[in-house]
């Protein structure tokens, strides 16, 4: 550790008896984990991961008991913005297509994936569901998804229904139903 | 809702959401990730430290310019002085020398805003400050408040305030801002021989002359208020 981030190390604790780096260890890895699944590339899931500690880190208010849930909200936001950034670079490069070679065979077997279909089923439902059907596919209980949406508890079982209904809905109407 | 039907749409979507699968060979070392993270917030703070340094002082000054008056007169003047000094207008010569103190101010004879006749010889007698401004000039319409307010204050004692207004497009653009500006003194249409008689190299440009119509002083750019002041006080006293 040099001595530029054992200063900042203490800055932060002298303001606030929150302790950022037992946050960091116990978290990290979940929060890398939900990212990368979303953005696909691992380097660029752990960059975003480390963003979203940055962002925290930034935000003293957030910082405290309501941390963890916060930092998953986050970390959900800023992998779906990534994810429609992919999906809208792609969307561009398809457009410029005239000017560009044959998709190589990586990208056609890519395009034909359920998980390719998931993540550009996920960038265009509305933000809410992704983040309830996300969060949920990583193990969250009814009370987490909660604390870390700021929902009400008795109202998750509705939203994810419907998360899960509009999720189905738009799948089939982009590629069929599948067998 | 069927409870089959909540049951299987569940089930479908969890194996789709279960395709996203991380690949096995993908190892996460949150150690590792901790110092990127702290080097990466140090990074961040030392630059935070560096922007605090630039835009604290920078606001406060800025703030002082603009809340201030004597600061932003001072700001303006300077600005003025850049600005107008060479300003693109066939009535304003970059390249003539200002009336020397003690000089005789030069004659001339034109007809104000309302037709009357303004000839400085006829002001001898009186402490005259001839103002040459413009419409389009800033500065010039920044001290032009002053010279209303000296015109109430001394005209009882012998002193009058002429502007000569330098604006090539005459009158339809000087007339409109004099109704709006409420100048209480003779304003004149001045001219290219007028402004090389005068040396008018850049604008704003007062003259303070005395009761013998020789130049008392010279202001190039903005006038000193409070110095001009003291010098009219000073002249009308003679």
């Amino acid at each position: 550790m040099d001595a530029n981030s054992q200063v900042v190390d203490a800055a932060v604790s002298e303001e606030s008896p929150f302790d950022f780096e037992s946050t960091f260890r116990a978290h990290y890895g979940r929060i890398a984990r939900i990212i990368t699944k979303l953005v696909r590339d691992p380097a660029r899931g752990e960059d975003l991961a480390t963003e979203t500690f940055l962002k925290l880190w930034r935000h003293p208010k957030a910082q405290g008991e309501s941390a963890p849930g916060w930092l998953y909200r986050v970390a959900v936001w800023k992998s779906l913005d990534e994810l429609r950034r992919q999906k809208r670079r792609e969307y561009y490069e398809g457009l410029l297509s005239l000017t560009r070679m044959d998709p190589t065979p990586e990208e056609i077997r890519r395009t034909g994936e359920v998980q390719e279909r998931v993540r550009a089923i996920l960038a265009v439902i509305a933000s809410r569901q992704a983040e309830l059907l996300v969060l949920r596919s990583h193990g969250f209980s009814y009370e987490e998804l909660a604390l870390s949406l700021g929902l009400n508890p008795a109202s998750i079982g509705t939203l994810l229904g419907r998360a899960q209904q509009t999720f189905r809905k738009e799948y089939i109407k982009r590629y069929g139903q599948e067998l | 809702m069927d409870k089959n039907y909540e049951r299987d749409l569940k089930q479908w979507v969890d194996e789709k959401l279960a395709t996203l699968a991380l690949a096995e060979t993908w190892q996460l070392d949150t150690e590792r990730a901790l110092a990127r993270f702290k080097e990466r917030r140090s990074r961040k703070e030392k630059k935070l430290a560096i922007w605090r340094w630039i835009t604290v002082p920078a606001l406060a000054i800025g703030l002082c310019l603009v809340a201030l008056p004597q600061p932003r007169l001072s700001v303006l003047r300077f600005c003025q002085q850049l600005a107008c000094r060479n300003v693109n207008s066939p009535l304003v010569s970059a390249n003539v020398k200002t009336l020397i103190d003690g000089q005789a101010a030069p004659d001339f004879h034109l007809k104000d805003a309302w037709g009357r006749d303004v000839q400085i010889s006829s002001f001898q007698g009186k402490v005259v400050l001839l103002n040459f401004w413009a419409t389009w000039c800033g500065g010039c319409r920044e001290e032009i408040p002053a010279f209303i307010e000296f015109q109430d204050k001394y005209r009882n004692r012998g002193f009058t305030a002429i502007g000569i207004a330098m604006d090539t497009e005459g009158w339809t653009k000087v007339k409109p801002y004099l109704k709006t500006s409420k100048m209480n003194y003779p304003v004149v249409l001045g001219n290219d021989d007028l402004a090389k008689q005068y040396g008018l190299g850049s604008m704003p440009m007062t003259y303070l002359i005395d009761r013998s119509g020789k130049i008392a002083a010279t202001y190039v750019g903005l006038v000193d208020r409070g110095n001009c002041e003291n010098v009219i006080s000073r002249l009308l006293e003679k």
